[in-house]
């Protein structure tokens, strides 16, 4: 069995053990079943900061040691950040919708910072397919995700620094604002998550390897290589 | 809707966008090596 295969399966038995516990949690006196989203939306988000965290660890290495390693490591974490940034914001704006009575508000600090986080690590993927020489790429994209990285703090301390309809965090330096069953439920989770997140990023990283093997000309020669045009045959 | 079902819809919709994006690394990756 294969390392992407074994952590896929650990994966998927990860998810099981966090359903379970999000679905056996008392459910809330306020909220009812909506408060089982705890085992979704906070886990999600947190996931996604840890992995543009290790985008920009990738893109700072790519700065200092200039190996490829580094580069599709910072790559792949965006990837895998994105989707997870996609379903925080898709699972909150349902328990918003249940919650305040609307699933976005366009003034909300914490709702449009994550939206533009999203973006622009949106933009991330766009400016890499966008560069076809490997080293000119990776530089240009080393830049963007340390830069990028700044907007993690200002997400998660949104709720602190600006009046915002989301509430603030549950766990605090004091300790937590929930019953235990929910945040035991919700830390499983987070675990879960995190396993999901492991086996995504051993898979994309795992595809980017056998890419480079494929091309391996494509990759160093760049523009110096290429096919000749037809009306430049000449016949034999 | 119900509660129960809206929370079930978001967990299925949420973990089917992981799985699908665990396939597409499979398919493009199998492509890759043919």
């Amino acid at each position: 069995m294969t390392r992407v295969k074994m952590l896929m399966g650990l994966a998927a038995v990860a998810v099981g053990v966090g359903l379970w516990f999000a679905l056996t949690a008392p459910p809330d006196a306020l909220q009812g079943e909506y408060s089982r989203l705890l085992g979704i939306h906070p886990p999600a988000m947190w996931v996604a900061f840890i992995a543009f965290g290790v985008t920009a660890l990738g893109s700072i290495m790519w700065l200092v040691k200039k190996a490829e390693r580094w580069d599709r490591l910072a790559a792949a974490s965006v990837e895998v950040g994105i989707i997870f940034t996609a379903i925080g914001l898709f699972t909150g704006m349902v328990w918003g919708q249940a919650v305040w009575g609307t699933p976005w508000d366009w003034q909300d600090p914490r709702l449009m910072s994550t939206a533009v986080m999203f973006f622009v690590y949106l933009g991330y993927l766009a400016l890499r397919n966008a560069i076809d020489d490997p080293t000119i790429r990776a530089r240009r994209s080393a830049i963007l995700g340390t830069i990028a990285v700044v907007q993690v703090p200002l997400v998660y301390f949104s709720v602190n620094l600006f009046r915002t309809l989301h509430q603030g965090p549950s766990i605090r330096p004091d300790g937590s604002t929930m019953p235990d069953e929910m945040l035991i439920a919700m830390l499983v989770n987070m675990g879960a998550l995190m396993v999901v997140y492991l086996a995504l990023m051993v898979a994309r990283l795992d595809v980017a390897r056998t890419e480079a093997a494929a091309a391996p000309e494509s990759a160093i020669a760049g523009e110096a290589v290429r096919p000749p045009r037809l009306n430049e045959v000449e016949d034999v | 809707m119900s509660e129960t079902v809206v929370v079930a819809g978001t967990y299925l919709i949420s973990y089917t966008l992981i799985l699908g994006y665990a396939v597409y690394l499979h398919i493009r990756r199998r492509r890759t090596e043919r």
